[in-house]
């Protein structure tokens, strides 16, 4: 039998394995029940906190907190550790000079163009290898090598290749984003319930009409997990190439402010890397959950 | 049995009563001087051929001359060399400053700038010892002949770093401003490489530079080595203020020791015994003669430990420059900066006054 061929069957996406250990554990393809039945008679005092709908802040605040409490003790001196008021000052100074918008509009363009390219062929690539065993077979050994290799551990030879232009930010965010969507892509694939392959095969699907009705739809979620993952996942690679050569970006922006020994400046680039990964997050599972919506029909 | 005298028990009150307050005197004495258990000097280190960790320029004769730690061993001070890397002198300075893990620092002019700026007291406690020149390095096949060529070109520096400000002069005197070229901000080991791969099109820094020469990916087309003396980075001995006057008896001894050091690098075969701690300190002979041959300053001068008007100067407009730069936020005093009270004490005791004397 030769394997790259698409068979009305299982077989030719490679979910036969599979299908065969389902049946095997017999577990259900289907989550568990929801959990929102879940007993609801003892409301605890940390219950009802929990359901209090302020009650994520608790962690952030804790941090502040400490952050204060911290400074006020002066566990370290005031060059160092600064407190979080002359953060917020400095960080206002640098919206106010146009500086730190700068900085952030060059870092998200880098960012989104190179994940924008990561991305797209990422799917394309996943597509494929999870299309064709035979893709697979000739590509995997390679794609597993380097899947494993830190992007910032690139970034030296990258800049030798690429030089410190602009081409060598995108290609490291590319980098970063391709192998974490690709696998998602190849992984949702071979992970495909048998079962709904067997409908197209009943309805006597063709290949094109499989894929189109049946594996492009089923794969939505779990690539749209892993496309967020790499969107995290780049952010904090470009701000780490930033850090090491670049002439603008948020992370070039903290490097500088260390070099000018400006720690309250360095803190502005900690907290504004973290809710800027916190917002691209927050706002690629809205997107998702917009995409996803019919679902929960 | 010895029979107890009536006047034993009288007499050793009265006595004991005599030595309380010159008890209480001398336990004042010992908690006002304190001394720390040990006294740190960071310095710039290479990792040696050996793997052993060796300091470069006069901390390496300090080390060797082994005065200093004798001395401080006699009052049960140790005596610790902080190493610190080519690659980011300024800042791990700067910030063991800030978190008072050294107490003395060998390292450069801007940086000590910056650090004053910001916030913290350092004052230089012995000028000079510092060999260093600065060059201009371009990739082995451009066809730049001088900074004037690099007009809107991409230039590799470190910021913050002591060669910032020869470089600043570098431009000003052939009427250019940062403005006029693209400063890419890399510490030296990736300026090398870019330079190398031509993704920059000029690199300020360095002997380092001489590395890329012999590469054959880069060619030097400016050197300090003619430049005016107020071109010249400096790199000198810099210490906590509040150390300096917590502990000033080991502050002495510090100052002494490099003077002690500073005087035998210009007696007989100092230089060559300079070069050999060089040498065994990972760089190349060939590279230390290059630097300084056809350097136009005295050899003995450099080893000046005085406070001159010209090194006032030297600070007084690399602290505005630093705040035209914005590499700081405020302007700086720089009268504050100076301790000479511990290098003149230092000359009186060795009798070495007329020994730099001549300027």
């Amino acid at each position: 039998m030769n394997p790259g061929v698409l068979t009305a069957g299982a077989r030719g996406l490679g979910l036969a394995e599979h299908a065969r250990k389902v049946v095997q554990s017999g577990q259900p393809e289907s989550p568990a029940p929801a959990r929102t039945m879940r007993a609801r008679k003892q409301r605890g005092l940390v219950e009802r906190w929990l359901d209090w709908r302020f009650s994520g802040w608790t962690s952030p605040l804790l941090v502040l907190a400490l952050w204060v409490a911290a400074t006020e003790l002066a566990l370290a001196p005031e060059q160092i550790l600064v407190p979080p008021w002359q953060v917020v000052t400095s960080g206002w100074e640098l919206v106010q000079s146009g500086e730190l918008g700068e900085h952030l509009s060059i870092s998200l363009v880098r960012l989104l163009s190179g994940f924008g390219f990561g991305s797209v062929l990422g799917v394309v690539f996943g597509l494929a290898v999870g299309l064709s065993p035979r893709l697979d077979a000739y590509t995997a050994p390679t794609f597993q090598v380097l899947r494993q290799i830190p992007s910032v551990a690139l970034i030296p030879l990258f800049i030798l290749v690429f030089g410190i232009g602009e081409t060598f930010k995108v290609v490291i965010v590319a980098k970063a984003s391709f192998f974490i969507v690709a696998l998602a892509v190849h992984d949702a694939i071979k992970s495909l319930p048998v079962r709904y392959l067997e409908v197209a095969a009943m309805l006597r699907f063709s290949r094109l009409q499989a894929i189109r009705k049946v594996v492009l739809p089923a794969i939505v979620p779990a690539t749209l997990t892993g496309v967020r993952i790499a969107l995290g996942r780049s952010w904090m690679v470009l701000v780490g190439a930033e850090l090491l050569a670049a002439e603008s970006g948020l992370g070039q922006m903290m490097e500088m402010a260390r070099q000018m020994f400006r720690l309250d400046v360095v803190m502005v680039g900690v907290v504004l890397t973290g809710l800027v990964g916190l917002a691209l997050d927050r706002g690629f599972r809205l997107l998702e959950a917009y995409l996803m919506r019919w679902q929960r029909r | 049995m010895m029979p107890v005298s009536p006047f034993s028990r009288q007499r050793r009150l009265a006595l004991s009563a005599a030595l309380l307050p010159v008890l209480s005197t001398s336990l004042r004495a010992v908690a006002a001087e304190a001394l720390p258990p040990a006294l740190r000097i960071a310095a710039v280190s290479r990792t040696g051929p050996s793997g052993k960790t060796l300091f470069a320029g006069s901390s390496a004769l300090v080390a060797e001359q082994g005065w200093l730690a004798a001395e401080l061993g006699k009052l049960g001070v140790k005596l610790e060399w902080v190493p610190v890397t080519t690659n980011s002198v300024a800042v791990q300075v700067n910030e063991a400053f800030a978190n008072k893990s050294i107490d003395f620092a060998q390292y450069g002019d801007l940086p000590s700038i910056i650090a004053n700026a910001s916030g913290l007291s350092t004052q230089l406690v012995v000028p000079g010892g510092s060999m260093n020149n600065t060059y201009l390095v371009v990739p082995a096949n451009s066809s730049a002949r001088s900074i004037k060529d690099l007009k809107g070109k991409k230039i590799a520096l470190h910021r913050g770093r002591p060669w910032e400000f020869p470089f600043s002069r570098l431009l000003a005197a052939n009427g250019m401003t940062q403005k006029d070229v693209r400063i890419l901000n890399l510490n030296p080991q990736a300026g090398a490489s870019a330079v190398a791969s031509g993704s920059a099109d000029a690199f300020f820094t360095l002997s380092d530079a001489f590395l890329l020469e012999d590469k054959k990916v880069g060619k030097i087309i400016w050197s300090s080595k003619q430049a005016p003396q107020n071109w010249k980075m400096r790199a000198e001995l810099w210490g906590d203020s509040a150390f300096l006057k917590k502990h000033p008896q080991l502050a002495q001894l510090v100052a002494t020791a490099y003077v002690k050091a500073h005087q035998s690098a210009i007696g007989d075969n100092g230089r060559e015994n300079y070069i050999r701690h060089e040498v065994a300190a990972g760089q190349s002979r060939s590279l230390v003669e290059r630097e300084w041959e056809g350097d136009n300053t005295d050899w003995n001068e450099r080893w000046a430990p005085l406070f001159t008007p010209e090194l006032r100067a030297h600070y007084a407009a690399g602290a505005a420059y630093a705040q035209q730069a914005r590499l700081i936020g405020r302007p700086l005093d720089t009268s504050k900066l100076y301790a000479p009270q511990f290098v003149e004490q230092a000359l009186a005791r060795l009798k070495l006054q007329n020994l730099w004397a001549s300027r």
